[in-house]
């Protein structure tokens, strides 16, 4: 198979970032009960302001049992693709680099926006995040309903209020 | 376009070189192609000069693009971010002011303009052969009665002043450094005016500032300024041009009263600038430099009527609880209370009115998760190291930084979120904004976009750490330079916080940034290469959101689980973290410090006792005690310590004396 191109990496990436942000900050607004289908089954890292998560079931509930109502909107976000040639885990081992497609690429992603905890209110006060994710190949599972599935998992998460 | 100070930035601590060059050579990995984490095998790799490019031409295409940023970030905030700081060279503010007396001879003034010119050369010249190197130019200097005041860097005042006592003209000069503030007043007020005026105009303010002082209620009045017998006598308000200097000047004198800062921002909480006649608050703009925490201002009965006039205090007092607007146009506003509720998150009164509670503004502050101290798990140094060096670099020289650490395959973006953060418009967030990004890969692309953003400042990482927030860990599976490793190589994902200046167009913008790096092992400085470098700008949005809510413990300092020490790594203070005070307790000879045969764990163990006795104020017996028995755990201890101390459990000679 021919190496995929330039422009075919991009498309893969961008697509793949464009989707997980379309679909995760609703998910942590209002489909809390899909958060951990969003993660690789164990994650690198996952910190909210500095405090360390173990996991994506970790994260779910925190976010079903302590967190108010959370009205994100991201302004702005940015993808770059970190290996495109990545070791995707499968049942029977990492995929050798001759198992590879185009689709197997870790993907770095940055968000920009704001988050307003607890109330609906455009006129309360709203804070600023930065949110850096580390995005994998989802070769094994990670349903969140509906029969979607996510291509890509998170496998490194770091969010952090800046304003 | 002149290249700002080459100087080599250095990196911190632990006698690492850390300086951002390309090095010849092959990527060094260990056995599992992971970066190169002790440092070791420097000394056999040659250093390569830097491949800077002319820099030329570059303004043009800096600009283009430099306008596309400031317009996508300007707008959204209404106007832009004013700067005390000038953007390239030294800043103006930096010149000191040398007073030559004694020269004058000659009493008509065409005469004296000539002696003026021939004093100014005879000066050049004499600087200038103290040293080799290029000639020194005196470009600013000025005749105040009977003395020429040159205005100089500081680097060159040491070498003027050795021109006391030299004969010029027949006379011996007298060479004397003026006293910094009375130039800084004497600038803001120089109407021609002498020394001697000036002098007389400082005590004049002082004493009308005496009469404003309420001292009991810290109440500072600036109210009815202009009716005041004592300015009008002063001529203040004769010209437009002193009306402007005047009110700097009046806070200069203020600041000139206190001998420290904690004294002059204990003075005032309250100011009043009420019945002034203000358009706009540009004329008393400096009362947020001299007093920035101020808790109740005053500014009714002025002329204040849309949101630009008072924009310049959008970003400042960020204590400020009572503002009363009353009697401005802008106070009937529709939004005027949800504006200024967001323009200052601590404000309960607007207009005499509450508009918020102590418990709200103490549930708002109050994130869901509790903002924890940054985690920087960096072993070996390699990201601190990189991280100290970058920014300097990055200000400073961008090739050599190009030409350091990246390589063919790096890749770099910038993306800018052009929403303000108190934008009034609610986003459905399904509505994706454009990715308003470009990725550059390899050196010369890179180079080339570099070259073409505009110039920054970013704050020295030494000096003013609080405001970044950085964290560090390492990231797997990265792409391998040298195909040997089919899964891929480790690295490090450094996550940047922090803000910088740029120059556009002349103008300084202040500006926040979020700055995602990936770096793996590679033929670079220090063994490694820049994989990925993700730059996000937005709208200055200040550092308060992470300093933490209660100053706790750097978890950097925690020792490593699971992962094997480095030998001999060196133990630097984490960059995230403010710099460890100064041990002030006498410390056992070779506590805290590796020496030959002693374990590295020890060491880390006898540093981590030193920053929980500093921080805790308890002697090193008790301070390792807390640690050992929290599994050395600096977070842990500091905790329990925290309850132990809460109940009064502790011992008297737990602590320092």
């Amino acid at each position: 198979m021919a190496p995929p191109t330039e422009d075919q990496l991009t498309k893969v990436s961008t697509e793949a970032a464009t989707n997980f942000v379309r679909t995760f900050y609703p998910a942590l607004q209002s489909n809390r009960d899909s958060i951990s289908s969003f993660y690789s089954e164990t994650p690198a890292k996952i910190l909210f302001n500095g405090n360390t998560v173990a996991d994506g079931k970790a994260v779910q509930d925190i976010f079903t049992n302590q967190m108010p109502v959370s009205y994100y909107e991201v302004q702005s976000f940015d993808c770059q693709i970190i290996n495109r040639s990545y070791p995707t885990p499968t049942p029977t081992g990492p995929k050798q680099p001759d198992q590879r497609t185009v689709k197997d690429m870790s993907i770095l992603v940055v968000v920009s926006g704001s988050v307003r905890y607890g109330d609906r209110d455009p006129a309360k006060p709203q804070r600023g995040f930065s949110e850096t994710f580390v995005l994998v190949p989802n070769a094994t599972g990670g349903d969140h309903g509906k029969g979607r599935r996510s291509e890509y998992l998170i496998e490194d998460q770091n969010f952090r209020l800046v304003v | 376009m002149t290249s700002r100070s080459r100087a080599r930035p250095a990196a911190g601590g632990g006698g690492h070189d850390g300086g951002i060059r390309k090095r010849g050579g092959a990527a060094r990995t260990d056995r599992d192609g992971d970066m190169d984490m002790d440092g070791n095998g420097r000394a056999a790799r040659s250093n390569r000069a830097g491949n800077s490019r002319p820099t030329s031409n570059r303004q043009q295409g800096r600009n283009k693009k430099a306008d596309v940023i400031q317009r996508a970030l300007g707008d959204a905030r209404g106007s832009s971010q004013a700067s005390v700081r000038s953007g390239k060279g030294a800043p103006a503010s930096n010149l000191v002011d040398v007073a030559i007396t004694g020269w004058q001879k000659s009493k008509s003034s065409a005469a004296r303009d000539r002696t003026v010119d021939d004093l100014r050369s005879f000066l050049e010249r004499r600087v200038s052969s103290q040293t080799k190197g290029p000639n020194i130019k005196i470009h600013k200097s000025r005749v105040e009665g009977d003395a020429f005041i040159v205005s100089l860097r500081p680097d060159l005042v040491e070498r003027i002043r050795k021109l006391n006592g030299s004969l010029f003209a027949g006379n011996y000069i007298t060479v004397e450094e003026l006293n910094t503030t009375d130039t800084a007043l004497d600038a803001e007020l120089s109407n021609n005016g002498t020394s001697a005026e000036t002098m007389d105009t400082k005590s004049k303010l002082a004493t009308i500032l005496s009469k404003r002082y309420y001292p009991d209620t810290k109440l500072l009045d600036m109210s009815k300024l202009s009716s005041d017998p004592d300015l009008q006598a002063l001529g203040v308000f004769n010209s437009t041009s002193t009306q402007s200097k005047f009110f700097p000047a009046l806070m200069k004198v203020w600041d000139m009263q206190f001998t420290t800062a904690s004294e002059k921002h204990a003075a005032v909480e309250s100011v009043s600038l009420a019945s002034n006649q203000l358009t706009n608050i540009a004329a008393v703009t400096s009362l947020a430099q001299t007093i920035p925490n101020l808790k109740n201002l005053d500014l009714s009965n002025n002329n204040l009527a849309d949101y630009k006039s008072v924009t310049g205090w959008r970003w400042k007092f960020r204590n400020l609880q009572f503002l009363d607007m009353n009697g401005n146009p802008l106070s009937s506003d529709p939004n005027f209370k949800d504006t200024l509720l967001k323009w200052y998150p601590n404000l309960q009164y607007l207009n005499n009115v509450q508009v918020r509670t102590p418990e709200e503004v103490a549930a708002q502050k109050k994130a869901p998760i509790p903002n924890q101290p940054p985690i920087f798990e960096d072993q070996g140094s390699i990201g601190e190291h990189f991280i100290r060096a970058f920014f300097p670099s990055y200000d400073n020289d961008r090739n050599e930084l190009i030409d350091g650490v990246y390589d063919s395959n790096s890749t770099f973006s910038l993306n800018v979120n052009t929403r303000a953060p108190d934008s009034p418009t609610v986003k459905m967030i399904t509505q994706l904004p454009a990715r308003m990004s470009r990725t550059f890969k390899g050196v010369e692309k890179i180079r080339q976009l570099w070259n073409d953003l505009p110039q920054t400042r970013h704050p020295d990482l030494n000096t003013q750490a609080d405001e970044y927030l950085i964290e560090c860990h390492p990231i797997h599976n990265l792409p391998d330079p040298t195909g040997q490793n089919a899964h891929g190589v480790s690295g490090l994902q450094i996550m940047v916080h922090g803000k910088f200046e740029e120059s556009v167009n002349g103008k300084i913008e202040l500006r926040s940034f979020d700055r995602t790096f990936v770096l793996g092992p590679g033929s670079g400085a220090g063994g490694i290469r820049v994989v990925n470098d993700l730059l996000c700008l937005r709208a200055y949005g200040g550092h308060e959101a992470w300093s933490p809510e209660n100053e706790s413990i750097p978890q950097a300092l925690q020792p490593p689980v699971g992962a094997i020490a480095p030998a001999a790594a060196p133990v630097t203070a984490p960059i995230a973290a403010p710099a460890v005070p100064a041990a002030s307790t006498t410390l056992p000879e070779g506590y805290g410090v590796a020496t030959p045969g002693k374990p590295e764990t020890q060491v880390q163990q006898e540093q981590m006792v030193i920053q929980m006795s500093n921080k805790s104020r308890m002697t090193l017996q008790f301070s390792e005690m807390a640690l050992s028995s929290n599994a050395w755990n600096l977070e842990a201890a500091w905790n329990n310590f925290e309850q132990l101390k809460a109940q009064g459990t502790l011992p008297a000679d737990a602590f320092l004396p």
